[in-house]
């Protein structure tokens, strides 16, 4: 499950944004910031987990290895059909949402949800496998370069050097989330939406149409994580492994936001993404994955409904 | 226009392997209030599950204003003009009354047109609704969440509504107002097929009784009647229904 060559490589980003800042403060600022994006990311993979989650009793552990995927279907796009690399972003996102949205929910999820939960969360991990592996296979072994939509650079504030790419995640991160949060609260398809994740059999005898929301929440959750995917790919490199500590931290950060709402799965996120970024640069980098682990454990013992979550009750 | 307006016709079915309704036949008279009442396990939640497409009936037929409705899904039986009111909690507690109340609105066909004047007419049939109206649901009381739950029901002006236990968990004052809401929507011509529990007080206020025993309707007749009959009394007393002499 390690893969130092990953923790390396972002740690050496972080390190990069903040060579030409001070020590103390700023340092610790510009960590925040760091922490912040990739929490961000980790958030925007949360967010999907708990929406599937709620609507469907899916738990998805190839979560990782959905953000993993895009950034390489658009990589193959670009090398394969020698497609621009808009173009091959758009087609990828959008295979990826038909495929691993709409095909996951009809072809692993209806079949395996008949036999219980836990046989359909195995059918994720195997997904999960899967996928890694025919990425390795179909593509590359190696880490691929990925371009940042972003400009490279820092700004300066208050004295602060900060990364332009590590802002512009947040906010690009922010506003995919508040448009989510718009739509599932202020829309009358969103509320449909809500209604079939708090009570389905209610919203069945209401005339909802249950199976087509269920169904956007998948697409919701693959678009997410090929947002997360384009997001998160020019920092780490895309390459088939990253699934393993992507799919841990949005995990971590669902479960510590409370798992069953957008607001605990964003706080969890930005919290798994800080400690994980202050961990690596103030204690160790070869400790960083176990810090957000800690942290998992210490909220399940302490608030084992998660900072942000209620009590759930469930009718049998 | 028939004076029946729901018939149920040899019904059979359960979940999955286990049958609960066994031949189950009634009708029920338009306009007027019936009450379905019997022992525990006797199968009348089942009834009502049956005839609002949540379990497909193994046999049988479940006509509706003279259309067989059976096998029909819950969408296309709100369309019909059929409300099912399950026994329990049946609210979003984390979304607004409001739009607890535009939820029911969802199945509206193409001839309502004023579904948000519609909403605001029910927020206004209780004060409590309005006060709350931008509130979770989840800060009214049972009873007042009951209330909001049957206005819900209503706003897509049913010609039947089926509603399953309505006096469970709240108090005898609000018992009363429940059932007076009941009454009230008969006099205003709705069909009102009701599960009790609280069999005396539901069959005062019903124009008809049925009586369900293993699945079967035992005995149907006007509510006062099967009030009065002790047959009645001894079958919720434990004793099984005694069968007619031959």
């Amino acid at each position: 499950m390690s893969t130092p060559a990953i923790s390396q490589r972002a740690a050496t980003a972080t390190h990069r944004t903040i060579v030409r800042t001070h020590a103390g403060m700023a340092e610790l600022v510009a960590y925040i910031v760091a922490g912040l994006a990739t929490g961000a990311i980790y958030a925007l993979a949360a967010i999907g987990f708990t929406l599937v989650w709620q609507t469907s009793q899916t738990i998805n552990f190839a979560q990782g290895e959905y953000v993993m995927l895009p950034a390489i279907l658009i990589l193959a796009g670009v090398s394969f059909f020698g497609l621009p690399l808009w173009a091959a972003a758009l087609l990828g996102g959008l295979v990826f949402v038909a495929v691993f949205g709409a095909g996951f929910k009809i072809a692993v999820v209806d079949p395996m949800i008949r036999h219980g939960v836990l046989p359909l969360a195995i059918a994720t991990m195997a997904l999960a496998i899967i996928m890694k592996e025919g990425a390795k296979d179909f593509f590359s072994s190696e880490a691929q370069t990925f371009p940042s939509p972003f400009p490279a650079g820092a700004v300066d504030i208050l004295g602060v050097s900060l990364s332009m790419q590590h802002i512009a995640i947040i906010a690009v991160a922010f506003i995919a989330i508040g448009i989510l949060q718009w739509f599932v609260s202020r829309t009358r398809t969103g509320r449909q939406m809500q209604a079939t994740a708090q009570n389905p059999g209610v919203a069945l005898i209401l005339g909802i149409p249950v199976a087509r929301m269920v169904m956007l929440t998948f697409a919701i959750n693959a678009a997410l994580a090929v947002l997360a995917s384009v997001l998160v790919s020019p920092l780490y490199l895309a390459k088939f492994s990253n699934g393993e500590v992507i799919g841990l931290f949005a995990f971590i950060a669902a479960i510590v936001g409370g798992f069953n709402q957008v607001r605990g799965a964003l706080g969890g996120g930005l919290i798994v993404g800080v400690v994980d970024s202050l961990a690596a640069a103030y204690i160790s980098s070869s400790y960083r994955l176990a810090v957000p682990l800690a942290l998992l454990v210490l909220i399940i013992l302490i608030k084992p409904e998660g900072l942000f979550g209620r009590r759930e009750e469930r009718r049998i | 226009m028939t004076e029946t307006i729901l018939e149920l016709d040899d019904v059979v079915g359960g979940y999955g392997r286990i049958t609960i309704l066994n031949g189950c036949s009634f009708k029920v008279r338009r306009g007027a209030i019936t009450t379905v009442i019997g022992p525990n396990g006797a199968g009348k939640s089942t009834v009502f599950k049956a005839i609002f497409g949540l379990i497909r009936p193994s046999s049988g037929r479940i006509r509706f204003d003279g259309t067989d409705i059976t096998g029909w899904s819950p969408r296309q039986l709100l369309e019909a003009g059929i409300v099912y009111v399950p026994q329990g909690r049946n609210l979003f507690p984390e979304l607004s009354v409001r739009h607890n109340l535009e939820l029911g609105t969802v199945a509206a066909g193409p001839g309502i047109r004023d579904v948000g004047a519609r909403i605001e007419r029910a927020l206004d049939r209780f004060p409590i609704l309005r006060q709350k109206a931008d509130q979770q649901a989840s800060t009214l009381s049972g009873g007042q969440q009951k209330q909001l739950e049957i206005m819900r029901g209503l706003l897509l002006d049913p010609r039947l509504i089926l509603i399953d236990e309505p006096s469970i968990g709240l108090s005898p004052l609000l018992v009363q107002e429940t059932f007076a809401i009941l009454t009230e929507l008969r006099d205003q011509g709705v069909t009102i097929l009701m599960v009790e529990q609280n069999a005396r007080s539901a069959l005062q206020i019903s124009d008809e009784g049925i009586v369900l025993e293993l699945g079967r309707a035992r005995m149907q007749g006007p509510a006062d009647e099967i009030l009065r009959d002790p047959r009645v009394g001894q079958l919720f007393l434990g004793g099984g229904l005694a069968e007619p002499a031959a």
